[in-house]
């Protein structure tokens, strides 16, 4: 139940709010059907899930042995590894309005802890590794939350591309059910990685978002 | 280097070679470049240490857009990167120094069958010093493996702009390359001088794990340059201001710029099916970049 409701995209940290570049994939039709829009979330997942992924996982196992600095360091890695500032800017206010909203659902001594540094600047507080304290506090299991936040990222963006791009929702729902066994893979693939191991390269992406922060369509927030 | 080599990813083609042997004379390449200012105020090429097949002759001072500048050129006497080589290169940038660093041609990748080829840099830029590090394209062939990891520190009052173009392989062969290599890892970190770290901007392709014509990721383009530039903020907003981004020559090329993480600079970003127009693009952005030391980079040389 508490998987579901922190995965549901009407949980209020305001990932409807973002697309991820994909405004500007719909607006240069780069991004124009139920295929391109399939390859765009797959892209997207692909950066996520070998970044943020990688140091949520060293985060919420750091939790499970009370090892909280080695949240902060999880945390100093989404950061210095963010490379794309649109994306960076999600992940902190994500990051934030979760902590809030935790404190409030589900208070626990290294929630408060954690909201704290966030207020203090002690740390960035990005969205990744709040969610794998909150979820590890929740009683989620690791691979439940890996899954949850691959399809935050898919999720985000179908929603979004339900508001700017010519596709039905049984398309995009069509989306995300295909998806399932290909992350089951990938958390397969990622759950022995470490810290150095991070990475992305979605350049098509960066542009769209880089287009996005100096553009002027402002459907959803840079 | 070792940690170069002990890269995760790297393991699956840690293999000895069959033809010369890792370390083998010829196969591992040291350079070091020291810029610094003479007595008079001129930067110049103070020092430098070279292991062939890395090479480097006496500085120029051909840009005419900033003829002050020396200019090196990097040659590699031993052709393309093969097997199992492993190269090493460090510049220093010593207070208000100046200098344009490049290769005097495109850096091939050549087929591996063992192991992989391994590049290590170092940049150190100190107080008001000023590097352009622009290579010519990294050109990875038919299964070749490349990996390099590049480590800055530069002083908030410094700036960098370092380009890298890589491209999907031999397009124009009779049987064409494209993405036909089998792993290219690439690694930047940087810091301050104190140790403080600003970003570490990794990215691997595996063509065969994961294609990079997936939309999102190159799409239909085949050239991929990514330049960091690391500069004060103040400088680093003007040029962000002053960059164009969005497609160019009818979709062509694809331009993107943003904000690095702890205001360390920029990140530029271009795709496109040619190098050429890559190249023209990368440095028309860095006479962007050079206009903080108030000139610009004027085209490059036709043959070039």
């Amino acid at each position: 139940m508490r998987l579901l409701e922190m995965s549901d995209s009407q949980f209020p940290v305001g990932n409807f709010s973002f697309s991820n570049g994909l405004e500007t994939a719909s607006y240069e039709h780069i991004v124009h059907d139920a295929p391109t829009l399939a390859a765009y979330v797959r892209s997207a997942t692909l950066q996520s899930i070998y970044s943020d992924g990688i140091a949520s996982l060293h985060a919420f196992r750091a939790a499970d042995r009370g090892d909280y600095d080695d949240i902060l360091r999880a945390d100093t890695e989404v950061i210095l590894c963010k490379m794309n500032d649109e994306a960076r800017q999600m992940v902190l206010r994500m990051g934030k309005k979760l902590a809030e909203l935790a404190i409030h659902i589900a208070p626990s001594e290294i929630v408060k802890r954690l909201l704290d540094d966030i207020n203090s600047g002690t740390t960035p507080g990005t969205y990744p590794i709040v969610q794998a304290v909150v979820m590890h506090a929740a009683g989620i299991s690791e691979s439940d939350m890996f899954t949850s936040q691959a399809f935050g990222v898919a999720n985000m963006i179908l929603g979004a591309a339900l508001r700017c791009v010519r596709v039905s929702h049984y398309e995009t729902q069509k989306i995300l059910y295909d998806l399932a066994p290909i992350l089951e893979s990938d958390y397969e693939a990622i759950r022995h990685l470490d810290y150095d191991d991070m990475r992305a390269f979605v350049p098509g992406i960066d542009i769209m978002a880089s287009m996005h922060e100096k553009g002027q369509m402002r459907m959803f927030m840079n | 280097m070792q940690s170069v080599v002990a890269t995760r990813e790297m393991q699956p083609y840690n293999h000895p070679t069959r033809a010369m042997y890792i370390g083998a004379p010829g196969k591992v390449g040291y350079l070091r470049l020291g810029f610094e200012l003479d007595k008079s105020g001129k930067s110049i090429m103070r020092d430098h240490e070279r292991m062939a097949p890395l090479i480097v002759q006496q500085e120029l001072y051909c840009d005419e857009g900033m003829p002050a500048m020396p200019v090196v050129y990097i040659l590699s006497s031993g052709g393309p990167n093969v097997d199992g080589d492993r190269y090493e290169q460090d510049i220093e940038m010593r207070p208000g120094s100046f200098a344009h660093v490049t290769t005097g041609a495109a850096t091939k990748i050549a087929e591996m069958n063992d192991n992989f080829s391994a590049l290590y840099q170092t940049i150190t830029l100190d107080e008001n010093s000023y590097l352009e590090f622009l290579p010519e394209p990294t050109i990875p062939c038919r299964t070749a493996r490349f990996v390099t990891r590049t480590d800055i520190s530069c002083h908030p009052t410094a700036s960098l702009v370092y380009g890298e173009i890589f491209s999907c392989g031999r397009k124009h062969r009779d049987e064409p390359e494209i993405f036909d290599y089998d792993i290219l890892s690439v690694t930047c970190d940087a810091r301050r001088p104190d140790g403080r770290r600003l970003f570490r901007e990794k990215f691997v392709i595996e063509p065969k794990v994961q294609t990079p014509s997936l939309l999102g990721i190159m799409g239909k383009y085949h050239i991929f340059a990514n330049v960091i530039v690391l500069t004060p903020a103040d400088k680093a907003e003007e040029i962000y201001n002053a960059t164009e981004v969005g497609f160019k020559n009818g979709g062509e090329l694809a331009i993107g710029i943003t904000r690095l993480p702890n205001n360390a600079g920029l990140l530029f970003k271009v795709m496109g099916m040619e190098t050429e127009p890559v190249k023209k693009t990368v440095r028309e952005f860095a006479s962007t970049v050079r206009m903080v030391k108030g000139c610009p980079l004027l085209p490059d040389f036709p043959w070039r």
